[in-house]
């Protein structure tokens, strides 16, 4: 037992005390949290708002006014306001709690949509001459820009004669021409052309002599976000997160599975063709080191799972709103972490006693691997009806059971008591499986130098050993 | 008090070949012993059975008393052919770590791992990665590591192989000084003139077989030495005389001196004497049976398709102590 710690201690120290640990798994998720700090700080410093002029030439004679009420800076900020509010008002009360009413979530919501707009242009109107030089107004887009706060022409409305009344005899309206400054900022060119669009229906309605205001009250109806009735009571239906929570966990442990079992690899391999081995074996028995070895890479892969698992818990109280995340989902993470990673390990484990080179593992770790990515793959289907039969069946496969019913655990609609339970057993079985598989192969295989060995030869190894 | 190691009919086969056939061998404590065969005998596969790192497929063995060397790891240092170090460990860690993988992890341990290095001319590269050493330090530091936790038993596989002839006598010298100290030693070579000088019993391998297992003393008694090397004092003397004398069945040129057979039914003492009497020698001695002749000679007697140059060529390293070439 004290050997096999002694092996475990190494085997964390040397993977955990080389560079490539240190910057890949320590520093890079550091450098992103400070990123996540910086970049809104960074979109902050915005370049100045656009100034400009857009020239209309209207025939009508009725869109100019509507257009330049529309674009008024006052009545752009206005319509921002309320297209927040109605993200506000759609989004799920468990994000809208996150982002919360007043306070720091909810400056940063109002600052995310003003960062995606941009700031607010200062656009003037100027109506020109329906009988002006179309060719010479498009002469304007192409002068060069006047630099700070200049009176560009940014665009040209040409307004078609029969935007606004039908020719006689023709089905539908007439429209507009819109001819924009080259590289003019595409929020401005939309701004302008919804503008030039509400103005023309505007106009459109009065002349029909109706009355606007009524019909966009007759022809609204308000999007309600939709409610899950519950045994607890009723709570909004939040589906990002029923999604996003489960596969951030369910990627977590298979990341974590997957780099330490990967770790393993490398080191047993680095131990065989370094001829470290048959030393290392005067010492320890094959099961001692291989056992050694294991444990020295969970509590890597531990590490790591703790470090993100940190890292998300303090995004998530940072946005006050950890209550998301039950500590009961912790556990199970724990819990399938260990089911997981033990029955990849014994596989990684062996190969690498298998093989004289790392190149040569690929070929045996490609249905290791396929076998792993199969829930990282199914977790669409799974997230969105975890009881379906499928991720039922799935569950109780190890050990691809350890990802499926970390998903569903940690789905709006958790698996029953005793699949949980049921999983964990057959996770169990599939550790002791595996860990036999893997200690015939692994004795073999340590002192076997030369052809690497396919799959079948592994078998029979595990078979005869 | 128990016999360091007791092998009873171990056999072991690889596939259809037989690395190792029936063998016993019995070690006491505190004896060195030389195991020798050429190449591919089965040496590394006997000493790998002793150690438990392979199981065999028949016969028992005991090592240090216990039916598994398993249970007395602790006890046995292992230098294995196929060695190996931590690239990126510190030399001292590694030491450390193999020190306590066999529980010698005492408080003294810093300070044996300190003076050892120095005595083996490795004084301050504690703190080097392995990889930074030149092979023989390597080969020096696995050594340590074989010894770091004063083992009972000191196996050796190949323990001379690549190493310069200074490093090679500062090994022989540590060996000699683990049995004094009274550790059971087992090592193995393909260089018999090696364990002629090194060991004061002898065990021969051939394809998996013992073929030999005695002292040195008594091999060189039971092969009876038939010939005499002889040296004249002025190396232009007329030797031709030689091929008369009383005994001499025959003389050929070896180097510088002279090979002379003796006649089936002489005895050396008084052909020595008359040798001496007719040409004024520089030296006159018995020649001895080396254990490369001895081998060949138990070879040429048990499989008739010995090769003798072959076999010759694979049982010596070049320029590691034979006195002289044979014709």
């Amino acid at each position: 037992m004290k050997k096999m710690l002694c092996v475990a201690q190494r085997e964390f120290l040397a993977t955990v005390g080389t560079k490539a640990f240190i910057f890949g798994i320590l520093v890079t998720p550091l450098v992103i949290g400070v990123l996540i700090l910086l970049i809104p700080w960074m979109s902050r410093q915005d370049p100045p708002a656009i100034a400009g002029s857009v020239a209309v030439i209207d025939p009508t004679g009725q869109v100019t006014t509507g257009l330049a009420a529309y674009l008024e800076p006052a009545r752009i900020e206005q319509r921002r306001r309320e297209a927040y509010q109605r993200i506000q008002d759609a989004m799920p009360s468990a994000l809208r709690a996150a982002g919360g009413t007043s306070g720091p979530g909810a400056a940063a919501g109002q600052q995310a949509v003003g960062s995606l707009l941009g700031k607010v242009p200062q656009l003037t109107v100027v109506a020109v001459e329906p009988g002006a030089d179309v060719n010479a107004a498009k002469a304007s887009l192409t002068a060069p820009a006047a630099r700070e706060g200049g009176a560009d022409r940014l665009a040209i409305v040409i307004v078609h004669a029969d935007a606004v009344q039908k020719q006689p005899g023709a089905e539908r309206f007439g429209a507009y021409d819109l001819f924009v400054r080259a590289k003019l900022d595409d929020r401005v060119i939309d701004e302008i052309g919804d503008g030039v669009r509400d103005a023309i229906v505007g106009a459109r309605v009065s002349q029909a002599g109706l009355d606007r205001a009524q019909i966009e009250g007759l022809t609204t109806v308000g999007r309600v976000a939709s409610k899950t009735v519950t045994a607890e009571g009723e709570g909004r239906t939040n589906e990002i997160l029923n999604q996003l929570i489960p596969m951030a966990l369910m990627g977590l442990l298979l990341m974590s599975v997957l780099m330490s079992g990967q770790y393993l690899l490398t080191t047993t391999v680095e131990e065989k063709s370094n001829r470290v081995v048959e030393v290392l074996l005067s010492a320890v028995s094959p099961m001692e080191l291989m056992v050694g070895k294991i444990f020295g890479q969970f509590a890597v892969g531990l590490l790591v799972l703790a470090l993100y698992l940190g890292l998300g818990m303090i995004a998530l109280l940072s946005f006050a709103s950890l209550g998301l995340l039950d500590p009961a989902l912790i556990l199970f993470l724990l819990i399938f972490y260990l089911l997981a990673y033990f029955s990849v390990g014994a596989f990684m484990a062996a190969i690498g006693s298998a093989v004289n080179e790392l190149r040569e593992a690929q070929g045996l770790m490609t249905p290791v691997m396929v076998l792993i990515m199969i829930p990282w793959f199914l977790w669409m289907p799974i997230s969105r009806d975890p009881n379906s039969v499928l991720a039922v069946v799935l569950s109780f496969v190890p050990p691809i059971s350890n990802f499926v019913i970390m998903l569903r655990l940690a789905s709006s609609t958790p698996p029953p008591l005793w699949q949980t339970l049921l999983s964990m057993a057959v996770g169990a079985a599939g550790v002791y499986a595996s860990l036999w598989f893997a200690a015939r192969i692994f004795r073999i295989g340590l002192l076997m130098y030369g052809k690497p060995p396919n799959f079948a030869t592994l078998v029979r190894w595990a078979r005869t050993g | 008090m128990p016999d360091a190691i007791v092998l009873r009919g171990l056999t072991k086969t690889f596939g259809d070949t037989v690395a190792v056939r029936d063998f016993d061998l019995v070690v006491p404590q505190g004896a060195l012993y030389g195991v020798i065969g050429p190449n591919g005998a089965g040496k590394t596969t006997t000493i790998r059975m002793i150690l438990s790192i392979l199981l065999p497929d028949r016969g028992e063995l005991s090592v240090l008393g216990h039916r598994s060397a398993m249970e007395a790891k602790d006890r046995i240092g292992y230098l294995p052919e196929e060695r190996g170090l931590y690239k990126r460990m510190r030399v001292g860690q590694f030491l450390t770590y193999m020190a306590r993988l066999k529980h010698a992890d005492g408080a003294d341990l810093r300070t044996r791992i300190r003076s050892w290095l120095e005595k083996v001319d490795l004084g301050g590269v504690e703190n080097k990665r392995c990889e930074e050493l030149s092979k023989g330090m390597q080969q020096k530091v696995q050594f340590l590591a074989a010894i770091i936790h004063r083992p009972d038993l000191l196996i050796l596989d190949e323990p001379f192989s690549g190493l310069d002839p200074v490093n090679q006598r500062l090994l022989r010298e540590l060996v000699d000084d683990e049995h004094r100290r009274g550790a059971t030693v087992l090592f193995s070579t393909h260089v018999m003139a090696l364990a002629e000088q090194l060991c004061d019993h002898v065990v021969m391998i051939h394809r998996g077989d013992k073929v030999l297992d005695d002292e040195i003393g008594a091999i060189r008694a039971r092969y009876d030495p038939r010939n005499l090397l002889f040296e004249p004092l002025d190396p232009a003397a007329d030797v031709s005389a030689l091929a008369q004398i009383e005994g001499v069945a025959l003389v050929r040129r070896d180097g510088a001196a002279w090979d002379l057979t003796l006649a089936p039914a002489a005895s050396p003492a008084p052909v020595i004497q008359r040798v001496a009497a007719a040409i004024a020698p520089a030296r006159v001695e018995l020649r001895r049976p080396s254990l490369e002749d001895v081998f060949l000679n138990i070879v040429s007697a048990v499989s008739a398709s010995g090769d003798d140059a072959t076999l010759r060529a694979a049982v010596r390293d070049n320029g590691n102590g034979r006195r002289e070439p044979r014709p």
